[in-house]
């Protein structure tokens, strides 16, 4: 996106308006492939959001606004809020974690920077499927940390499983990394110098962090913060091997839909009325931003 | 570790963004309900596509099939009926198929499976014989287009150095000393048929005040319950679960094959009344090597290849020489062997219209939203 930008910015020689074009030629494949694939399976749920379904079954279209009177539903709001607050959650965490490991890593890391990166991100190649049954196995009634705990005589257990914590613990321990990739790359950008003269103007280093450092890095973080809650909130796995009775999330809402509940055109509205939500959320956070980012 | 068989949650979720076909599944036109397509002879026409759950046929026994035939048997796996059916509607293309059987019924009326010849079926004796069940099962008249696979029954499992106070119903599901430690099936058929059986209503109700009442009870069980999970064999093997509303071949996998000590574990088929069920061997109409299919129906009918599928699946395969080593294999917990006289039930998932399966859809959702 910014490539374009640019382009549109240096308009003025023979020579950029080539590049222009030559990027505009690059940008014709992943335009067509964001149409095919993204904009063109969006319109279908839209579109199928008003349909039906055929008495075989069929997800039919249809003009319909029979999907979005039956969104509108006390139980459906209540799963909204229920999975904004475990997104929520799940982003507080995350940077609670994220935070302090890139800045070890960028500030302390030296010549391992590279390595240790590495050895964050190799372990989300793993399927995330797969990682959140490992943490079944950990964490069973009778895995290894409760007999860890048990032989040890420091508890006679704990029901980790099956929480809601358990939830929010696999989101987190699922979409972390894209929280400590955008951290450390603002961090790795910061100018020292400017922790130094922090320190320098008297502050200890708690304020030169609150007044230097977190400031400095906030465009980081925000979009940490953007890249893990959005993916959190729309989760089904998480719910569904790690959750309890009552921790059902929107994604297992939608996901039903298109399975047993055999009622795409509900899922589709859901979908819709989701991401409407979101939309609104997310404009308004732009915006709130947007504002603080003029103020600096 | 053999993932729980239907609930298989690996393949389900893996699977799950590709089990949504194109928009060439969305449709106007009504489905056809023509006559079947002939019947193939049973010969090599080339290499057998084989769609199934995942884990599902013993390995040796494929093994023994592409050595004896001298075709390879290319494997894809489906985590669910919906996506079986989802991948077959968008027109993929697949030599033998293996559907429950009220998916028989729908796959059957809308023109996607072809006849079975069964003089073509050498061991075809060892289920169609005087006085089968499955000469002519209900979801398939005269058993033109299916051969019967397996059959399952859903009780309940528990474990018995935790739990001593079971009574042999549902009700066991709202037991106080597994207060917490209670699962049900995350299957809308299942978890609904086990309130109506408690009810005394039909296992496919969907009659909005009886789904309220089902709703109720639903409901009323979450102080219980840990959980709705259908990965039921790990559940219990990890300790989380002491009582578990299960399929009774995951139980038998779980005592026989899994557990250090089997008799810590039972399992009982309530007396309400229990969902029996059975899965069966399709050819989709448009199958490129029917006549490869035709020869792996028949050769999984042998008994000895049936005993091998059953000692790795543990249910019961309803081969007539075959079904002594079930018993066997299910002595010391009666309560999963099925006799082929309790088919005759009326406890069978049927095929429902679209607005009733999605009343059932409705309070489901509401009971694991609430």
């Amino acid at each position: 996106m910014t490539t374009v930008e640019q382009g549109d910015v240096h308009t003025g020689t023979r020579r950029s308006a080539q590049r222009t074009s030559l990027w505009g030629w690059l940008l014709a494949l992943p335009t067509a492939w964001m149409v095919t694939f993204f904009v063109s399976s969006m319109a279908l749920i839209v579109m199928l959001s008003f349909g039906r379904t055929t008495n075989d079954g069929y997800p039919a279209f249809a003009a319909s606004t029979a999907n979005y009177r039956a969104i509108w539903n006390e139980v459906y709001l209540e799963l909204f809020l229920r999975s904004l607050l475990y997104a929520l959650a799940t982003v507080v965490i995350s940077a609670l974690i994220a935070y302090p490991v890139a800045y070890a890593i960028a500030l302390h890391g030296g010549r391992y920077k590279n390595a240790l990166i590495a050895a964050i991100v190799v372990p989300f190649f793993a399927s995330y499927l797969v990682r959140m049954y490992a943490w079944k196995a950990l964490l069973s009634d009778d895995g290894l940390v409760n007999s860890g705990l048990r032989a040890s005589g420091i508890s006679d257990g704990v029901t980790f499983l099956n929480t809601p914590w358990a939830v929010v613990g696999g989101l987190v321990y699922g979409f972390v990394v894209f929280m400590i990739l955008p951290v450390y790359a603002s961090l790795e950008r910061l100018d020292t110098s400017l922790i130094e003269a922090g320190k320098d103007l008297y502050h200890g280093p708690v304020r030169t962090f609150v007044g230097v450092t977190l400031p400095a890095t906030r465009a980081g973080l925000y979009g940490g913060a953007l890249l893990v809650f959005l993916p959190a909130l729309g989760d089904f796995v998480s719910a569904q091997l790690l959750g309890g009775a009552s921790t059902y999330m929107m994604g297992n809402l939608v996901q039903q839909q298109f399975a047993e509940g055999q009622n795409w055109p509900l899922g589709s509205a859901l979908t819709v009325g989701m991401m409407a939500a979101l939309t609104v959320l997310m404009v308004a956070y732009l915006r709130a931003t947007a504002t603080r980012g003029g103020e600096r | 570790m053999r993932a729980s068989r239907r609930g298989v949650l690996a393949g389900g979720l893996a699977l799950g963004a590709t089990t949504l076909p194109g928009c060439a599944y969305i449709r106007d036109d009504v489905p056809t309900r023509a006559p079947l397509p002939a019947s193939a002879r049973a010969k090599v026409d080339g290499d057998l596509v084989y769609f199934n759950w995942a884990d599902y046929l013993a390995p040796s026994v494929v093994k023994g099939f592409q050595e004896e035939y001298g075709v390879k048997v290319i494997e894809s796996n489906y985590d669910s009926m919906e996506g079986m059916y989802a991948k077959l509607a968008a027109g993929n293309q697949y030599d033998v198929v293996f559907p429950i059987a009220k998916w028989v019924v729908k796959l059957r009326q809308e023109g996607k499976l072809r006849a079975i010849d069964h003089a073509e079926l050498t061991n075809a004796d060892q289920v169609f014989y005087s006085g089968s069940y499955f000469n002519d099962p209900w979801y398939d008249a005269g058993s033109q287009a299916s051969v019967p696979f397996t059959v399952y029954k859903t009780g309940v499992g528990w474990r018995t150095d935790r739990v001593s106070t079971m009574t042999g119903s549902w009700k066991d599901l709202w037991n106080d000393e597994a207060r917490g430690r209670i699962f049900t099936l995350d299957d809308q058929d299942e978890a609904l048929a086990m309130a109506a059986l408690l009810l005394g209503y039909d296992v496919n109700t969907a009659d909005p005040g009886e789904l309220d009442d089902i709703k109720d009870v639903l409901i009323s069980q979450k102080d219980y319950l840990r959980a709705y999970s259908s990965d039921d064999i790990n559940n219990m093997v990890a300790g989380d679960a002491w009582v578990h509303h299960m399929w009774s071949g995951d139980f038998l996998y779980l005592r026989q094959g899994l557990a250090d000590d089997p008799t810590t574990f039972d399992f009982e088929s309530p007396s309400e009344g229990a969902p029996i069920n059975s899965d069966a061997y399709v050819i989709p109409a448009n199958a490129r090597h029917p006549g490869t299919a035709m020869l792996f129906i028949d050769y999984l009918l042998r008994p000895e290849n049936a005993v091998t599928n059953m000692n790795y699946l543990y249910y019961p395969f309803p081969v007539k020489d075959a079904l002594p080593a079930f018993a066997d294999l299910a002595k010391d917990v009666p309560a999963c062997n099925i006799e082929l006289g309790d088919l005759e039930n009326e406890n069978v998932f049927r095929l429902l219209d679209t607005d009733e399966v999605q009343r059932r859809a409705a309070v489901w959702t509401e009971v694991k939203a609430s």
